[in-house]
């Protein structure tokens, strides 16, 4: 199975006070096994109802989707029994210790009683909570609380983790541990899928990506190629900065064949083409004497992808 | 059905050691006390002790019990069912045991049997204060027909109080926030126990008004006395009075367990009209085959309030969507 999540025509309307709401709008997804996958949008962009549409928490008005190769509708109890979810906004039992919390969560995915201690002792030695087992969950932190909701995923040892909004509210050290927890997740052969609207905090450790907008997949793939895509659509932009006449370097440029836009930002030259010219500035360079010290090509950041296709959503 | 058990306990473990469980236990285990040691002062005075009835002892302690569990048991039903579902939806803990392998309504079918089991030691215990209290402090023990009428009257408190239960949790599952869900129940607990009685009340008096004037011959209404055509209109107007207010009084649960509480726990009747209680009246006494086919309408309401409210609140709650 090369595909851990696919969706075919996913379609969601809340139907409230007369109102209907379209929260998927006929979503077709695909999440590939063993990777980390980000689905990313802004705040009610349909991230939360597609998870639980997934783990089969919200019946889909029309299409289908199956998580590791199960109907969400029809066998939506072993899809739960088999992925690992940390839902938005959800909390522990204050009252109760880490390993009580567990406990419960792990009797309610049937481990066997003798097998729960080890399992419980392991999920938070991952999340590094195993010194405070015994606390109250009512005293806990913030990050504390959250790495105790990706212990409770860990509990049924998934082939699929899904985090939804997990850095939210997070210090830099938490997120940054949850960064390096998803990481070994994905190197221990896990799938994970991570929905945020931040995306400057998990965007870099996607494999491949999703931007999900108004409930439709704007668009979805290998963040690599999709930055290429962009670059092929959106054209090369390429920073020069040297000494002597610059001037005449702009000017010469300006009239190379396939370049949409020269400026000055800051003493660098920003070329906007529609190819890669970086051979042709540094032939041009000396011929209008400027000596180049820096010829770069800007990669699009995986924040521009998101900005280019949430306007297009 | 494993699940359903694991939700059972967990919810049975954290109520008895809730604050609130124990609190309440608490005072009401105090009342129960004050009630015991009213009995004894009442019984010891000589005032009130029916010693040529064959059930004494059921008559001394019924009164207490009685009354304090028409208190007890909505009290503790409304506390452990408002926020049932609004409060793990508030919290957020709804969506963390959701997400794990069990059916929606496991979760709801779960908090009922552990609660069944919180509420049934909760009533147990206050009874027992209170059956025990007056066994120690009268000397008496009860008989085999006592000791089956009480264990009846606690099941149908246990029942009582799950109905006040139901209908906490049937708001909790409605409402979004705990504290809509608390006044709610608060307002209906008060409804049902305060402003409906006197509403029936007002209603009876005002449609049926009875006015004696001096020199009215109402003579006759003593058992053996031959009735005046006065007296058979007042008598007349006082059935019709008590008609009105029992028939609004049905539809609060409060009414159903006060005429279980006169079925079962009072093992005799008054013959003739009971409007108007004499000394002189004779008594027989009732079987609990006869006490139990008296109060089975009431033990039906009292029960289909509890199973109505269960699967409403069950259905709505499964219905729900998982993202609210």
């Amino acid at each position: 199975m090369e595909y851990v999540i696919e969706t075919d025509g996913l379609t969601k309307i809340y139907r409230s006070e007369g109102r209907e709401v379209l929260a998927l709008d006929h979503l077709n997804l695909k999440v590939k096994r063993n990777s980390v996958f980000g689905l990313l949008g802004p705040n009610g962009a349909g991230k939360t109802t597609l998870i639980m549409t997934l783990i089969g928490l919200t019946l889909p008005t029309s299409g289908s989707a199956k998580v590791l190769g199960l109907d969400v509708v029809k066998e939506s109890l072993k899809v739960r029994r088999k992925v690992g979810v940390l839902p938005e906004g959800a909390a522990f039992y204050d009252h109760l210790t880490a390993e009580q919390n567990l406990n419960y969560i792990a009797a309610l995915n049937d481990i066997p009683k003798e097998a729960r201690r080890g399992r419980i002792e392991e999920a938070l030695r991952v999340v590094g909570l195993l010194d405070v087992k015994d606390r109250k969950v009512g005293g806990f932190s913030r990050g504390m609380k959250q790495r105790l909701g990706i212990a409770q995923a860990l509990l049924k040892d998934p082939e699929l983790l899904i985090f939804d909004e997990p850095t939210a509210g997070l210090d830099p050290e938490a997120a940054r541990a949850f960064k390096d927890l998803a990481l070994k997740f994905r190197d221990g052969g896990k799938t994970v899928m991570i929905s945020t609207h931040l995306l400057f905090e998990v965007g870099p450790l996607c494999d491949h990506v999703a931007i999900i907008n108004r409930g439709r997949i704007v668009v979805q793939g290998n963040v690599k190629e999709l930055v290429e895509k962009m670059m092929a659509e959106e054209g090369y932009r390429i920073r020069v900065w040297g000494r002597g006449n610059v001037g005449k370097l702009v000017e010469a440029l300006a009239n190379l064949k396939g370049v949409k836009d020269v400026r000055l930002e800051e003493n660098y030259i920003v070329i906007n083409a529609a190819s890669d010219i970086r051979t042709e500035v540094s032939r041009l360079a000396p011929e209008c004497g400027v000596e180049v010290a820096t010829l770069e090509l800007l990669t699009p950041s995986l924040e521009d992808l998101f900005m280019k296709y949430y306007k297009w959503g | 059905m494993a699940s359903l058990f694991v939700v059972a306990s967990k919810e049975f473990s954290d109520i008895i050691k809730g604050k609130r469980f124990i609190i309440l236990l608490a005072v009401f285990a105090l009342l129960m006390t004050a009630a015991v040691a009213s009995t004894y002062t009442s019984v010891t005075q000589g005032v009130s002790v029916p010693r040529g009835l064959p059930r004494g002892f059921l008559l001394s302690v019924a009164s207490g019990l009685a009354t304090m569990m028409s208190y007890f048991a909505p009290i503790l039903g409304i506390a452990l069912g408002v926020d049932a579902v609004s409060g793990e939806r508030e919290k957020g803990t709804l969506k963390m045991v959701l997400a794990q392998p069990i059916f929606r309504d496991t979760l709801i079918n779960g908090k009922f049997l552990g609660t069944l089991l919180a509420i049934s030691l909760a009533v147990s215990v206050v009874s027992f204060i209170e059956v025990g209290g007056c066994i120690l402090a009268l000397g008496v023990i009860p008989t085999g027909d006592d000791a089956v009428r009480l264990a009846l009257f606690i099941l149908f408190s246990i029942l009582y109080a799950m109905a006040y239960y139901g209908i906490a949790v049937l708001i909790s599952t409605l409402s979004k926030k705990t504290t809509v869900s608390v006044i709610a129940s608060v307002v209906i607990w008060a409804a049902f126990t305060f402003i409906i009685p006197i509403v029936a009340s007002l209603v009876a008096y005002s449609t049926v008004p009875i006015r004696i004037q001096p020199g009215q011959n109402i003579t006759g209404i003593r058992p053996g006395q031959e009735m005046t055509p006065e007296a058979r209109q007042l008598m007349e107007a006082l059935r019709a009075r008590t008609s009105i207010v029992e028939t609004i009084n049905m539809f609060t649960p409060n009414y159903h367990l006060t005429r279980i509480a006169q079925y079962i726990l009072q093992a005799s009747v008054r013959v003739g009209f009971v409007g108007i209680r004499t000394p002189t009246q004779a008594e027989r006494a009732v079987t609990i085959m006869e006490s139990l086919a008296s109060s089975w309408p009431n033990i039906l309401v009292l029960a289909l309030i509890t199973i109505f409210t269960f699967i409403i609140s069950c259905t709505i709650f499964t219905k729900q969507e998982a993202r609210e």
